[in-house]
């Protein structure tokens, strides 16, 4: 079966008055229909770059912006914007953003917002759209005369789920979710959480959730990706990944995560990841590394370990 | 201070800021330069003019760089005194008289004919004045005698002034020309100066022994010092030169009072909340509907135009003005800042609260806010000189600006007299915008993301 | 549309409020040092002195008596005006002091007689003669805002589109030019344009004489309003354009207009809606204190282009020291301050769903 998204060698740098961020460096990987890949790293390792890169949500400092993506098959960086904002926007891939709350226009209705993209896309006129929205809220949760209201006359969490039923609307393929639950409290992360596994069973969705909440994301991942300072270092099944890391850092990760039952001592990475501008040679982990040796000052390669799981480790090879 | 520093090092980024500094340091030294070498009593008293303080000069002459730039040769001001310019020659006529005979021979060479002609007297005597004509010879040889008069010792300076220019005799001789062209273009082609020599004999009877007489021959030119002169013929620079500390200290005064008062009045407003926030905001409503500068008008008409009435009337009215808003909207933020929370769990007291932490936190942002205030103000002031409310002792550019309009420098074609205060009033504006925009996309952090 | 008309009337209720305050403190700073009193006292003596020695029957009265007589009736009328008594009574009887009766005349607009101007059709009531002036302003007034106004934002527009260019940054460097008011700019111009080159009338509202044909009549009134329309437009455009452009990349950058080119919104609807529409509450109240501190300016703007409408009005009356009509004029300019705030609230009511009822101005 041919994979729903194929990324090959995907750059983004960004121009900033102290040099060219390499935020994004040669990332590659695949992903099947109908799976749920979580990407954790911690803040600024370039998953939230990632997405956009993806979703071509450039910012007007692009320094670089290279490789290759195929989206259902279509070789997506060779359409221009228009084409691309044509069939792929919302018609392939949709976007739930980080601090949805902001993600609304706050002079303009609710609904109409949620219908925009079937207006765009499907050229549905404004009745027939506000039902769908009306399923779409119903879907989420969110109660059905919202539909009139105003951003700012919403819950933040009610927010959240609009955004989601956004995302939603015109049945996409993949659904990319950039913190989706991070702004909001326990009880609502849960049930959005619960909604998203529900959806993606009755829509046959495929997801991207980009997380640095290991714990909550833990329910909904079957796929796993970390990132480390804008590479992919680990990739593969979220079993593996949550009961057996393989790379120093993902099991770092997961060492300084609670369990519930166990009496754990938690633990933490010393140091700082390194800055992107001019990123250091070799492995970039290294430096915070405590498998370390001699090699690990050369960039490691990445190793399949077969049955889909790849690591970016000299530990490995 | 290590913050000031940081802050100019980033400005220096914009181009636009450092000629913004440049231009603000030039006009500060001039202010500088200026109170020193002519003190506050000084330039009031060369303002107010009167008597012989500027006969010397011409009236509305151009600046004298002028002459760089235009083809024809126009002429200064000269003045030639008996003394050093002239051949005197005494005579003894009958018992206690004596004629003086005072012979001036110059060339002129400039293209235009003086703009004024004048000769001045400066007699010694007791009671018997003394009898005086002129005989002006031309470089073509046409002579004219005219001036017959009595000298009287008139003005304080012992100096008593006879305008040639306006002679009964010449005036009516020269008919639609006036007498300077009479005497210095050439006949054939009366447009034209004829370039040459001059001789003028003076003949003064003195009846007394001791009895001595001076004379001044005065050329008015057409071009005077730096700035030219205006209608009384003051020194235009006197007023250039004393506008600027006044703009300054005014603008700057203007701007500050108001910035204090009312960042003060909405943090309190922000702070307090409730009755106090509701307010403050009436009181910004019914400061907007009072219209500033009618009020001003009227101080200035039923009350008083010193510049103190009016910038005292202008901080009074600006105790709260409509940048209350937005310092409030800046407040609001803050407020739920973490760190006034905690200066309020350990017992903090209001007052200390705000002054101490929430307006010093505020204070880059009001920065670019108050420069760019300044020139308004500057304006202000020049706008109610214009309208004919301005300080009536003190010399400032509005001042000018607004003689020039009320006798019609533009029509006259006297246009350096428009266009040297308004020049000052633009350039001290644009320094203050350009450093002021500069700081804005310092401080503003929205701004900073772009 | 409940909600809206709410606000609006509780909107026209604070702003008259806030009105009432402003002319009743205007009518103090006028009467500063007693100085309108001393005209009115003046001028009651006058008509009074005026109206005995011309009064056949009192012709048989001695001097004598008649100053008697002129005295007694002078000081009848001072009380009756109230001038004998303090001018604000803070007492029970403050509603009978002065003050407060000059309140009521200025809110009812009954702004008295001028001493010296008159207007074109004789009379000599203030608010007739303001009333005569009050259309030229608005006339350039409003021509001038709206071309500044409507130019701006679609330069701003296409500016945020194309930031970093040699125009953006062009746009940024030319700001300052702002600074100097309209007059400013009119001296220049009318030196330029009027006097040097000779292309363009010197001021006025149309030739003299006037052309008797209409079409010639507009043309010229058209002409003459050029000068004073790019005066206005020069001292205000570069500012407008660059705070606009500035509004406009600040909220373009805004979450909700990345989630918007995420959903494929295309270019102009994302401009409209997403850019546009959500800037339009901060800039209509950027451009309301532009109206009103223009609203100053148009004072000497007028009066160096001779405009025939309030501001030369306001010049002309402090030429000859008109007191009543600078009074009167000072009410006015109060009253047109009060509409623009209420106009410019209701504006931003509609254009903003964000005001709650009972809020305060939103401008």
């Amino acid at each position: 079966m041919e994979a729903l998204l194929k990324v090959e060698d995907l750059k983004l740098y960004f121009r900033t008055t102290k040099g060219v961020v390499q935020a994004v460096d040669g990332v590659s990987f695949e992903l099947a229909s109908h799976t749920a890949m979580v990407i954790v790293g911690e803040s600024g390792c370039g998953k939230s770059s990632l997405a956009k890169a993806i979703l071509r949500l450039l910012p007007r400092n692009t320094h670089t912006y290279t490789g290759k993506i195929y989206i259902d098959g279509i070789d997506v960086m060779s359409l221009n914007d228009e084409q691309f904002r044509r069939q792929i926007r919302w018609q392939k891939i949709s976007y739930v953003a980080q601090a949805a709350m902001n993600a609304l226009n706050p002079v303009i209705k609710v609904g109409f917002q949620v219908a925009e993209p079937l207006l765009i896309h499907r050229r549905m006129r404004k009745e027939e759209a506000l039902k769908k929205v009306v399923e779409a809220f119903q879907i989420v949760g969110v109660p059905t005369d919202f539909v009139d209201r105003y951003p700012f006359e919403l819950s933040g969490g009610m927010r959240q789920r609009a955004v989601i039923a956004m995302a939603l609307v015109t049945n996409p393929k993949l659904v990319i979710l950039d913190e989706p639950t991070s702004a909001l409290d326990v009880l609502t992360q849960a049930n959005i959480m619960n909604a998203l596994k529900r959806i993606k069973e009755e829509f046959e969705l495929t997801y991207i959730l980009i997380t640095h909440d290991i714990a909550t994301s833990s329910e909904l991942a079957e796929k796993a990706m970390v990132m480390y300072a804008g590479q992919i270092v680990e990739l593969g099944n979220a079993g593996h990944f949550y009961l057996e890391p393989l790379h120093p850092y993902s099991q770092k990760l997961m060492a300084s995560v609670p369990t519930l039952r166990e009496d754990k001592e938690l633990d933490f990475i010393p140091g700082q990841p390194p800055s992107l501008i001019n990123p250091p040679a070799g492995c970039r982990f290294a430096p915070r590394c405590p498998q370390r040796f001699s090699i690990c000052d050369r960039e490691p390669p990445m190793v399949d370990c077969g049955d889909g799981r790849k690591i970016k480790c000299h530990l490995y090879t | 201070m290590k913050q000031l520093r940081e802050t100019f090092q980033e400005l220096t980024r914009f181009k636009s800021a450092l000629v913004g500094l440049g231009i603000l340091a030039v006009i500060v030294a001039l202010a500088i330069y200026t109170v020193i070498t002519i003190p506050y009593g000084k330039a009031v008293r060369l303002w107010r003019g009167g008597e012989d303080m500027w006969r010397y000069n011409p009236v509305n002459a151009k600046p004298a760089w002028i002459n760089y730039f235009t083809p024809r040769k126009l002429p200064q001001t000269r003045v030639l005194r008996s003394e050093e310019h002239a051949q005197m020659e005494e005579e003894t006529v009958g018992k206690t008289s004596r004629k003086v005979t005072i012979t001036y021979q110059f060339r002129y060479t400039a293209d235009l004919p003086p703009s004024e002609l004048a000769l001045v007297y400066k007699p010694a005597f007791k009671k018997k004045r003394p009898l005086v004509s002129v005989t002006w010879v031309t470089p073509d040889g046409r002579e004219y005698t005219f001036g017959r008069i009595t000298v009287k010792s008139v003005s304080v300076h012992g100096r008593y002034w006879y305008s040639i220019s306006r002679d009964q005799k010449l005036v009516q001789l020269f008919g639609t020309q006036n007498v300077e062209e009479g005497l210095f273009c050439r006949v054939d082609d009366m447009k034209r100066v004829q370039k040459g020599d001059h001789r003028v004999v003076i003949t003064a009877y003195l009846f007394e022994p001791d009895a001595s007489i001076e004379t001044e021959l005065v050329l008015y030119g057409t071009v005077h010092g730096l700035a030219g002169t205006d209608h009384l013929r003051r020194d235009i620079m006197v007023g250039l030169l004393w506008g600027t500390p006044v703009a300054l200290s005014f603008g700057l005064a203007a701007a500050l009072g108001t910035m204090i008062t009312s960042v003060i009045i909405a943090a309190l407003g922000a702070w307090f909340g409730g009755y106090a926030d509701s307010l403050v905001q009436r009181l910004t409503e019914i400061r907007m509907i009072i219209p500033t500068l009618p009020i001003l008008i009227m101080v200035g008409m039923f009350f008083s135009k010193s510049i103190w009435a009016i910038l005292a009337t202008l901080l009074v009215l600006n105790i709260i003005e409509s940048s209350v808003k937005n310092y409030r909207a800046i407040f609001l933020q803050e407020k739920n800042a973490p760190y006034i929370e905690a200066a309020r769990s350990y017992g903090a007291g209001h007052m200390r609260i705000i002054f101490r932490y929430l307006i010093p936190r505020v204070i880059p942002w009001l920065i670019p806010s108050f420069v760019l205030a300044v020139p308004s103000y500057v304006f202000l002031e020049a706008a109610l000189a214009v309208l004919g409310l301005g300080d009536p002792v003190l010399p400032t550019w509005g001042k000018v600006l607004s003689d020039a309009y009320g006798r019609g420098a533009l029509f006259q074609g006297h246009y350096y007299w428009v266009l040297e205060p308004a020049f000052m009033l633009m350039v001290t504006g644009f320094g203050f915008t350009m450093i002021g925009h500069a700081l804005d996309r310092i401080f503003n952090p929205r701004l900073r993301e772009i | 549309m409940i909600r809206l008309a709410r606000y609006t009337f509780m909107r026209a209720i604070a702003i008259f409020f806030a009105l009432v305050i402003g002319i009743f403190l205007t009518i103090v700073v006028a009467n500063m040092g007693g100085y309108v009193d001393k005209i009115k006292k003046a001028q009651v003596e006058e008509s009074i002195s005026m109206s005995v020695f011309t009064n056949p029957a009192y012709k048989n009265l001695t001097t004598e008596e008649k100053r008697e007589l002129i005295d007694k009736l002078v000081a009848l009328e001072l009380e009756r005006l109230g001038l004998d008594k303090p001018f604000i009574r803070l007492d029970r009887n403050f509603l009978r002091s002065r003050a407060f009766k000059y309140l009521i005349d200025a809110l009812t607009l009954n702004l008295g007689f001028a001493e010296h101007i008159h207007s074109t059709s004789g009379s000599k009531r203030v608010w007739i003669i303001i009333q005569e002036r009050l259309p030229y302003s608005v006339l350039l007034f409003t021509s001038a805002s709206l071309i500044v106004f409507f130019t701006s934002i679609y330069v701003a527009l296409v500016l945020s589109r194309r930031y970093g260019s040699i125009w953006d940054r062009l746009s940024v460097s030319l700001a300052p030019l702002s600074t100097a008011p309209p007059w400013f700019y009119g001296v220049i111009l009318i030196l330029i344009f009027a006097a040097s080159l000779r292309l363009l009338p010197f001021g006025g509202f149309v030739s003299i004489p006037p052309p008797k044909n209409p079409f010639a009549y507009a043309l010229s009134v058209i002409l003459h309003m050029i000068l004073p329309l790019s005066a206005w437009f020069i001292s205000g455009i570069f500012a407008s354009v660059y705070s606009w452009r500035t509004f406009f990349l600040i909220y373009s950058s805004e979450d909700y207009v990345e989630m918007a080119r995420a959903k494929g919104v295309p270019g102009r609807e994302l401009e409209r809606r997403y850019i546009l529409r959500p800037t339009l509450p901060p800039i209509i109240t950027s451009f309301a204190l532009m109206l009103i501190s223009a609203w100053m300016g148009a004072i000497i703007t007028e009066s160096v282009f001779k405009w025939p409408g309030l501001g030369s009005l306001y010049m002309e009356a402090i030429n000859s020291f008109d007191t009543p009509v600078i009074v009167g004029l000072t009410m006015i300019y109060a009253y047109l301050l009060g509409i623009t705030v209420f106009v410019l609230d209701f504006i931003y009511a509609l254009v903003d769903p964000r005001i709650k009822v009972g809020g305060g101005s939103a401008i």
